[in-house]
């Protein structure tokens, strides 16, 4: 059982280096908490987008009365008031400001969108309730009625921006409900009765698919996170191995009746825990800084199980890269060159476009991708272990060859007589 | 049955177009303690590298025990590097532990060979102590422990002395002796200094730029380059050395004398009591005498004899 004497040496020393360990565990918190900000409030339904609007509407008199009135600073009261369907949550926080000023908030992103609302708006509005009024009492003559004048509105933004977006398609839908409701109000003061709201024939509801209804975009980050934090264990694996070899520690153990299996099976017990603790860590400071976890606690067991095989899998990528590395600070440099590639690879970051090969999507030849499915569907959706169990099973699998790999290669270049 | 325990046969390591170790050919007895001398850079540590497989040569055969290499039980060689090569986040104790367990000691075994070990080689005290809390003093000696833990035949120490002070190096060289003298153990002992190979050895190596220069006992070896004294003179003109060692050489009785590094080296049977007659036929010249000192013929001067140079260091 030397493996057994290699993973305690390695246990002692991992634990006796506080200040290594504290480096380990520190490391993957800092990028977690980053991407929790950066994200935490993305996506999340009943928020309300920030709106900018420009009112250059010079006004119109309305028709009946002769009243002045502008519709610029109706619509902008409309908006303002706008809220969720069935919600206290505001659509829009909204402000008025200069055209120059709204298109540089937009370049730093503190607005969403800037809506500007051209000087004849009012006029256009008037123009509508005119025809509206002429086709109400005289339907005949409202094909030929008075002056069309019509308006255009612009809604302006970053259109790479997904919040711009959003705020776009919610703008064009109030904007349309505005025109419809104009309509029907002048059908209505023209037949002098409130009227009944025309029948809706069709309508659409959006409806978030179960348990993602506070949902944002860490939530479907934050178990990439957990596997980037997993994957930079190679890195340090490999620097710590490729530090034997320099030390002159593992020549030492060459020379014994020690096998590589012994020292890389040895060796990946204590980082295997290492990876347990990471998920664990990193689990607990996401749902501290807003993951919406779901699933219980045998969720957590799921994802423990599922980390510790991504770490090996680590692990044995940390000790192919010490196969080669000639010192530590190669190690962690080619660690890094491979493990962040990976990780976007995997889609730990954001989802990959679908190419195949043999049938396959290309990152499902790379265990961490199905460390990451299985993280995502046990945490972020609650699944438990029928959820997972194909995504372990290829884990396992992938995780077995790579460790060979690492086996052959580190025993070929590191434990044999040196050229 | 092979009557050497390690024979290397025309071994030649290339190392980028540099031969650190060049048709080295040599046997090593059972039980002896072996020496290899030779300065910082002439192939020691190569040599010996590829004597206990931790090097491929790019030519010749190493042989154990009288079969390749490749058959070697891997318990039956112990070696201790140049280097200090310990795990620093463990402590004594636990260092040789695991050492024994990978060279599959059994445990009662291991502990009692531990114990003694640390004993031996004055390190109980700090069984329980992390080596990186070590003096430097302490970690040689336990890299020594950790080379014989398994108790192997063959001992290989790579400069063992480096560094070491005084008293420490007294411990190990009394470790090194009773290795042989109780214990039966072959050690084989790299050094630059001709102190230690002197006292210590059965037999020397001298090497130089990769090349068996002597092999013999360190007293044929002095032999060798005839009996006597070293006489060491420095004159205040060095450019007139050659003029004075012409004078010198025609004195009966002097064996030799040649110039090393500045200094006049004469050698001479009783020299004491020519040492007058030197310092006459010296003066004679109008050369003055900066510094003269006198000492008995060491292996340095058969190295010196050999290479026109001393030790470098």
């Amino acid at each position: 059982m030397k493996f057994l004497s290699i993973a305690i040496k390695d246990l002692k020393e991992l634990l006796r280096d506080r200040r290594g360990l504290f480096f380990i565990l520190l490391f993957p918190i800092l990028f977690m908490l980053v991407f929790g900000f950066a994200f935490g409030g993305m996506g999340q339904a009943n928020t309300p987008y920030n709106l900018a609007i420009v009112n250059y509407d010079q006004g119109a008199n309305m028709p009946l009365n002769n009243q002045s009135t502008n519709f610029g600073n109706n619509l902008t009261q409309i908006l303002k008031e706008a809220k969720y369907q069935n919600s206290d949550v505001y659509l829009f926080n909204v402000t008025e400001i200069s055209e120059s000023e709204a298109d540089q908030q937009l370049k730093t992103r503190k607005i969403d969108a800037e809506l500007i609302i051209p000087e004849n708006f009012s006029q256009s509005v008037v123009a509508l309730i005119n025809s509206t009024i002429l086709s109400t009492t005289n339907p005949l003559s409202a094909a030929s009625s008075s002056s069309n004048i019509s308006s255009t509105l612009i809604i302006r933004g970053d259109t790479g921006f997904i919040n711009f977006g959003v705020s776009q398609g919610i703008l064009v839908g109030v904007l349309a409900q505005y025109q419809d409701d104009v309509v029907i109000q002048t059908q209505n003061a023209v037949k002098g009765t409130p009227g009944a709201q025309p029948v809706q024939y069709l309508s659409s509801k959006v409806e978030p698919i179960a348990g993602t209804q506070n949902f944002t975009t860490f939530d479907f980050i934050a178990p990439g996170m957990i596997v980037f934090a997993i994957l930079l264990l190679a890195t340090t694996v490999a620097a710590s191995l490729t530090r034997e070899v320099e030390k002159g520690t593992l020549a030492r153990l060459k020379l014994s009746k020690m096998r590589g299996f012994d020292l890389l099976f040895g060796g990946m017990i204590p980082w295997s825990l290492i990876a347990a603790a990471q998920v664990i860590i990193l689990f607990v400071v996401a749902v501290a800084i807003g993951f919406h976890w779901q699933g219980g606690i045998n969720s957590i067991l799921l994802a423990v199980l599922v980390g510790v095989i991504g770490g090996i899998a680590s692990i044995a990528l940390g000790m192919i890269i010490a196969a080669f590395a000639q010192n530590d600070r190669q190690a962690a440099n080619l660690g890094t060159l491979i493990t962040v590639p990976t990780a976007f690879l995997i889609g730990a970051f954001f989802q990959l476009p679908n190419v195949q090969i043999l049938g396959f999507q290309f990152n499902e030849f790379l265990p961490w991708t199905h460390t990451l499915n299985a993280l995502r569907a046990t945490l972020t959706y609650g699944g438990g272990w029928d959820a997972i169990s194909y995504q372990v099973a290829m884990n396992v699998l992938l995780t077995v060859i790579l460790f060979a790999i690492a086996v052959f290669l580190f025993t070929r270049n590191r434990l044999r007589a040196e050229n | 049955m092979a009557s050497y325990i390690i024979e290397t046969q025309d071994i030649i390591k290339d190392f980028d177009g540099f031969r650190a170790v060049d048709g080295l050919s040599l046997q090593v007895k059972e039980g002896e303690v072996f020496g290899f001398l030779g300065p910082n850079g002439a192939g020691k540590t190569t040599s010996i590298n590829m004597m206990v497989g931790l090097l491929k040569p790019t030519s010749g055969q190493v042989l154990i025990d009288g079969q390749d290499m490749k058959f070697m039980n891997r318990s039956s060689i112990g070696i201790c590097p140049q280097e200090i090569v310990l795990w620093e986040n463990l402590t004594c104790k636990e260092s040789l532990k695991l050492m024994g367990d990978m060279y599959e000691v059994p445990k009662d075994i291991l502990k009692k060979r531990a114990d003694k070990l640390l004993d031996d080689l004055f390190l109980k005290e700090k069984a329980d102590t992390l080596v990186k809390n070590l003096s430097g003093g302490m970690k040689r000696r336990l890299n020594l422990a950790l080379a014989v833990i398994h108790a192997p035949d063959i001992v290989v120490l790579d400069e063992p002395s480096e560094g070491l002070d005084p008293q420490s190096r007294r411990v190990l060289w009394k470790y090194i002796r009773s290795l042989r003298d109780d214990e039966g153990k072959t050690v084989i002992l790299t050094t630059h200094l001709m102190d230690e190979a002197d006292r210590l050895s059965d037999r020397v190596a001298i090497i130089d730029h990769g090349k068996l220069l002597r092999l013999d006992t360190p007293d044929n070896l002095k032999k060798e380059i005839g009996e006597g004294d070293v006489v060491e003179i420095t004159i205040s003109d060095a450019k007139r050395n050659q003029e004075v060692i012409q004078i010198l050489k025609e004195m009966e009785h002097v064996l030799s004398v040649i110039e090393v590094e500045g200094v006049i080296n004469l050698r001479a049977l009783d020299a004491m009591s020519k040492l007058p007659q030197i310092m006459e036929s010296v003066e004679k010249k109008d050369v003055r005498i900066a510094d003269l000192s006198m000492r008995q013929n060491t292996l340095e001067d058969v190295f010196i004899e050999l290479t026109g140079t001393r030790l470098r260091e």
